[in-house]
C-alpha cells in the first residue's frame, strides 16, 4: 500500500482527533472553538506555517513525542500573543494580564499541549486500536518554520516519506486559536497501513 | 562602492534549496533555520554570492530529490561549490560562513536525533574535502536562526526570534 492510499484513513482519524483536541481546547478556554478540516500533507511543508502567520512568526506552544505501537511527533503552536491570551483565559485572568512567556505562562502552555495533543493521540489509538503514549510536553518558543523544519528533518532522517497532519483551530472571531501538527515516523507508516487495511 | 538599495529584493531560500546570485540588489535569506544549517558563500572578486539551506547530514542510502537539491550536506555542498564555480567564483577565494544546527525541540529530543550537530559536522567535513575553510560560524544552542547574505557586499547577518540581526 502506498502512502497515498493511507490518506483516506488518516483523514478520518485526523478529523476525529482534531474534533477531540478542539473540544479540549474549547473546554480549557471556556469558549467555542471551530475546527477546520485537517490537512494531510505528504512531503511538502512550505505552507505549513501559514495558519500561524508565516515562517518567521514567533510561536509559543508545546511538543510531545509519541511512543508505543507507533512513534511520531505532535506540536501545538500559537502565535505568541494568542498563546498569552489563551493563558489568561485558562487561568481566569482579565485579557491582557499575561504579557510575556514567563514561568506561569509556559506551564499553562505545556498543559494546553498536553491536553490537546493527548486528545489527538487518544483518537488515533482508539480508531486504529493501538497503544500509544504521549511524552510529557516540552514548551517550545521560536520561529514557526524552525520548529516545523526540525520535525520534518527528524522524520526524513529515518528514510521514507514525511506525512504531516495539521489542524487549525479558530475562535468565534475567526482568529487562529492554534495549529496542531502531527507527524508519524516513517517506520510507523507500515503499522498504520496494516491497521488501516 | 556598491551598496544595497532600498529596493533590495529578498530571495527566500527554502528547506533543501540553494541560490546563487550576482545581482547586487538581491539579499538571499534562509528563514528560521532550526536543526537545518545555512551556508553563505561569497567570492569578493567575482562578486558572486550563494546561500544553501541544508536539512540532513548524509545522502547515503537516500534518494536525492531534484526539488530539494541541497537537502543533504554531502551532495548539497558539492552542488553549491559547482554552481559557484560555474558562476565565475574561484574555490580558494570563497568566503564561507555557517549558521544553524540548533536543538529547538528541547534537549531530550536533540539527544535522540542530534541532527543539528551532525549537519554542522558533515558540512565542515565536506567543505574541507574541497579545500574550503569556514571563516565564521554561529551553530548549536536552542534557538532557530534566520540567515541572510547581501549580494552587494557579501556581508552575512544572523538573527533569532529574541535577538536582532548581527553580522557574522
Amino acid at each position: 500500500m502506498a502512502v497515498d492510499d493511507l490518506i483516506p484513513t488518516l483523514t478520518l482519524v485526523a478529523a476525529d482527533g482534531a474534533t477531540r483536541a478542539g473540544r479540549g481546547l474549547s473546554g480549557l478556554m471556556g469558549q467555542e472553538i471551530a475546527i477546520h478540516v485537517p490537512n494531510i500533507r505528504v512531503g511538502t511543508k512550505d505552507d505549513a506555517c501559514d495558519a500561524v502567520g508565516g515562517e518567521e512568526t514567533v510561536v509559543l506552544g508545546s511538543y510531545l513525542s509519541i511512543s508505543g505501537d507507533i512513534t511520531g511527533h505532535v506540536m501545538l503552536l500559537f502565535p505568541e500573543p494568542r498563546a498569552l491570551e489563551c493563558v489568561d483565559l485558562m487561568v481566569g485572568n482579565p485579557p491582557g494580564t499575561t504579557s510575556e512567556p514567563d514561568e506561569m505562562a509556559c506551564s499553562a502552555v505545556a498543559e494546553l499541549g498536553n491536553i490537546v495533543g493527548s486528545a489527538f493521540v487518544n483518537a488515533l489509538a482508539d480508531r486504529l486500536n493501538l497503544i500509544l503514549h504521549p511524552s510529557p510536553p516540552q514548551v517550545i518558543h521560536d520561529m514557526a518554520i524552525a520548529l516545523v523544519e526540525t520535525v520534518y528533518a527528524e522524520v526524513l532522517s529515518q528514510g521514507g516519506e514525511v506525512v504531516m497532519m495539521d489542524a487549525v483551530f479558530e475562535d468565534r472571531k475567526g482568529q487562529t486559536a492554534g495549529l496542531l501538527i502531527v507527524a508519524p515516523d516513517p517506520a510507523s507508516l507500515g503499522a498504520l497501513e496494516r491497521v488501516a487495511a | 562602492m556598491t551598496t544595497v538599495t532600498a529596493e533590495a529584493r529578498r530571495v527566500s531560500v527554502g528547506i533543501g534549496q540553494l541560490a546563487i546570485s550576482r545581482d547586487p540588489n538581491e539579499i538571499l535569506v534562509a528563514y528560521g533555520l532550526g536543526s537545518c544549517v545555512g551556508i553563505s558563500c561569497y567570492d569578493p572578486e567575482a562578486k558572486v554570492a550563494a546561500l544553501a539551506h541544508i536539512l540532513l547530514p548524509s545522502s547515503e542510502g537516500k534518494r536525492v530529490d531534484d526539488r530539494e537539491p541541497a537537502r543533504f550536506a554531502d551532495t548539497g555542498v558539492d552542488l553549491l561549490l559547482q554552481r559557484l564555480v560555474e558562476a565565475g567564483a574561484v574555490k580558494r577565494r570563497i568566503v564561507v560562513k555557517v549558521a544553524g544546527g540548533a536543538a529547538v525541540l528541547g534537549a531530550a529530543n536533540a539527544e535522540k536525533f542530534k541532527i543539528g550537530v551532525r549537519n554542522a559536522e558533515a558540512i565542515t567535513e565536506r567543505l574541507k574535502h574541497h579545500g574550503v575553510r569556514v571563516v565564521a560560524a554561529d551553530l548549536g544552542g536552542t534557538k532557530g536562526r534566520t540567515m541572510e547574505v547581501h549580494v552587494a557586499t557579501g556581508k552575512t547577518f544572523v538573527r533569532t526570534a529574541a535577538s536582532p540581526a548581527s553580522e557574522l
